[in-house]
């Protein structure tokens, strides 16, 4: 067996996890993995597939076609390659990081440099509140990890910098006062 | 994964409801300090103190940041002074006064309790030195508060005590009569003194506490109260019963952030988790009131009819929320109503709602006292006594704590203000109708015995 990943792409609507399984079972595919998230009015999948050796990437591609294509539904497939050694992972820690500011081009790009500058990984990413009524209220949320080893001080002290320049609240938090705040 | 209600909330209450750590309290033994040689007492005093204490505020802030909630003030409590230094004279005790009030600016603390005597059955010698020294202790440093617990339900009420307390009021008001009477809110009289109390002016580390321990008092009035509008804007149906589950929820996630500061802050610092003390302590900020609390649950302004009833609910529901948040749960544990450190309580004082009389009834029902109440200053020694009294039996008949932090401002009638500053806020003097009329009463002096409700065995 090799595994698959696949990513699915289109307007959402009821139906389309029921299709890429349905054509996955008749290949006789096991879904090992599977996250899917709706994003305004558009659905995004991911699924890991074992697939039979007999079948190719190419013929998962053409059984997906056929029968997606009428729910114009995008499907991108790629073969996972036999992993080796796992890739060594600094030990981090969990933060959370909020935006609140007015929505404007560059927002996500400016803050997620810092993050990348110091090798901090972005686990969830979401926009929880568009503006609406206020476009100053336009809020993010990035659930990071960060590597213990970071200069505490001088991250933070570089998202301050980066917020002001992009007009943002900005706040620094670990992830466990959220949970233990709301949770027993 | 978090959900958003679960960021955005918790943001909402530290962005613009005031949530914070109100104060980690270390809490340091003296006991291993004593010596007859006062100087020598100084010395250990202030060496241990510096040694324990060195990094506290370091510690709190970077805990502060991690988590980005603050913690407003650091603190030190020590043992009693009256018994640490038993051995020394009035005079010797102001000198070890100095040195506290040395060690906390050495440390950057802002205040350091434990000026205090323990006398609800009787006078040893160290607590009659501490208490005339109470005066100049208090108008020569900046950081000391001082406490003396005058009765206790095991013990009953020790007269003596109350009526030497009214006089060393007044002293100390006169001390610091430029300042109206500033040196009386350093000083707080109590019945059933908790001892491991972070808040001051009453925090002292009590006879078997630990060498060493941190604990931590939270706050949050803004929070409850944006929480009951929140709630009432959106169901106006809501009921006592609901609004009290409401309040209960609300100062369990209050408490949870005070139990992960202290823990982690005591993990650094190498000292045991004492105690997280859940009270509802306002300041004079804007939005960080428990007067409007009670306008949140339609009452016009504290003191009017119902606020008693109001009030005992609160404190009820808060004890609730936070006992289950909490490991180990403390101090007051309660709501204050402090006269000068609330805005929403000074005006309405100012305005003629809340009467002395009204607030003696609250406290029966609420964790502290008759807290900050400025007071004419021509109250005679032997009525403030009476005041105290009165306070001392609500909390020894109802097995309470209770307290009075009573200052009479020197030169000052009812309705002028007296100013204090900073957290200790502004008041208005209240009036009291009967100021000549209790000093027979108090001229007898003695101990009111302990209540049947101290025989629990």
């Amino acid at each position: 067996m090799e595994k698959f990943v696949l990513s699915i792409l289109g307007t959402d609507r009821p139906g389309i996890v029921a299709a890429v399984s349905r054509v996955l079972a008749d290949l006789c595919c096991n879904v090992e993995d599977v996250s899917q998230t709706i994003l305004q009015d558009e659905f995004v999948g991911i699924v890991i597939a074992s697939v039979p050796d007999a079948i190719s990437a190419d013929v998962l591609r053409a059984g997906m076609g056929k029968a997606l294509d009428s729910l114009r539904l995008h499907v991108a497939v790629k073969k996972l390659e036999k992993s080796g050694p796992p890739r060594p992972r600094p030990v981090c820690e969990p933060f959370v990081i909020v935006t609140t500011g007015p929505d404007k081009v560059g927002l996500v790009a400016g803050v997620t440099e810092v993050l990348a500058d110091f090798g901090v990984n972005i686990t969830q990413l979401k926009a929880a509140f568009r503006g609406g009524d206020d476009p100053h209220r336009n809020t993010m949320i990035y659930e990071v990890d960060v590597p213990v080893e970071t200069d505490q001080q001088a991250f933070r002290e570089r998202l301050r910098g980066k917020a002001a320049e992009l007009d943002l609240e900005l706040s620094l938090q670990h992830r466990d006062i959220f949970e233990a705040v709301h949770r027993i | 994964m978090l959900t958003d209600r679960e960021v955005l909330s918790t943001l909402q209450m530290l962005r613009s409801e005031h949530l914070d750590v109100r104060t980690v309290t270390l809490g340091v033994s003296l006991f291993d300090c004593s010596s007859h040689d006062s100087k020598r007492f100084e010395e250990n005093i202030y060496r241990k103190i510096l040694g324990l204490a060195r990094h506290l505020v370091a510690v709190c802030d970077e805990v502060g940041d991690r988590y980005g909630i603050p913690v407003v003030n650091k603190r030190i409590a020590v043992s009693p002074i009256a018994v640490a230094g038993a051995p020394c004279s009035a005079e010797e005790m102001v000198g070890v006064a100095r040195t506290l009030d040395r060690a906390a600016q050495e440390v950057h603390i802002d205040f350091i309790g434990g000026f205090s005597a323990l006398v609800e059955k009787g006078f040893a010698s160290g607590d009659r030195a501490l208490i005339e020294a109470i005066p100049e202790a208090l108008s020569c440093t900046e950081r000391v508060c001082a406490s003396v617990n005058a009765a206790s339900t095991a013990a009953g009420i020790n007269m003596d005590g109350v009526a030497l307390m009214g006089k060393t009021i007044v002293r100390a008001a006169r001390k610091t009569a430029s300042a109206d009477g500033l040196a009386c809110a350093k000083l707080g009289v109590f019945a059933n003194i908790p001892q491991d109390v972070p808040f001051m002016a009453g925090a002292y580390l009590g006879v078997g506490e630990p060498d060493a321990v941190i604990n931590v008092g939270v706050s949050g009035p803004g929070v409850v109260r944006n929480a009951i509008d929140r709630a009432r804007r959106a169901d106006p149906s809501l009921d006592l019963g609901r609004l009290s589950e409401l309040i209960k929820r609300t100062a369990f996630k209050v408490t949870r952030v005070g139990e992960l500061i202290g823990a982690e802050v005591a993990a650094r610092l190498g000292v045991p988790f004492g105690v997280v003390d859940l009270s509802l302590a306002p300041t004079p900020n804007v939005g960080d009131s428990v007067g409007e609390i009670f306008q949140s649950l339609g009452l016009e302004n504290i003191g009017v009819p119902g606020s008693t009833a109001v009030l005992a609910m609160l404190n009820d529901a808060v004890k609730k929320g936070g006992a289950f948040a909490s490991s180990n749960v403390g101090g007051f544990s309660g709501a204050f109503i402090p006269v000068s450190e609330d805005l929403n309580i000074s005006e309405a004082a100012r305005m003629g709602f809340l009467s002395i009389e009204k607030l003696e009834a609250l406290t029966s029902v609420c964790s502290v006292g008759l807290d900050m109440v400025a007071l004419p200053g021509d109250t005679p020694a032997e009525t403030i006594s009476a005041i105290i009294a009165d306070e001392m039996a609500i909390g020894v008949i109802n097995r309470k704590t209770t307290a009075a932090r009573l200052i009479p401002v020197p030169g000052k009638k009812a309705g002028d203000k007296a100013f204090f500053g900073g957290l200790l806020g502004e008041a208005t003097i209240i009036p009291l109708r009967s100021m000549n009329s209790s000093g027979d009463f108090i001229r007898l002096g003695g101990r009111i015995p302990a209540p049947l409700q101290g025989l629990r065995n």
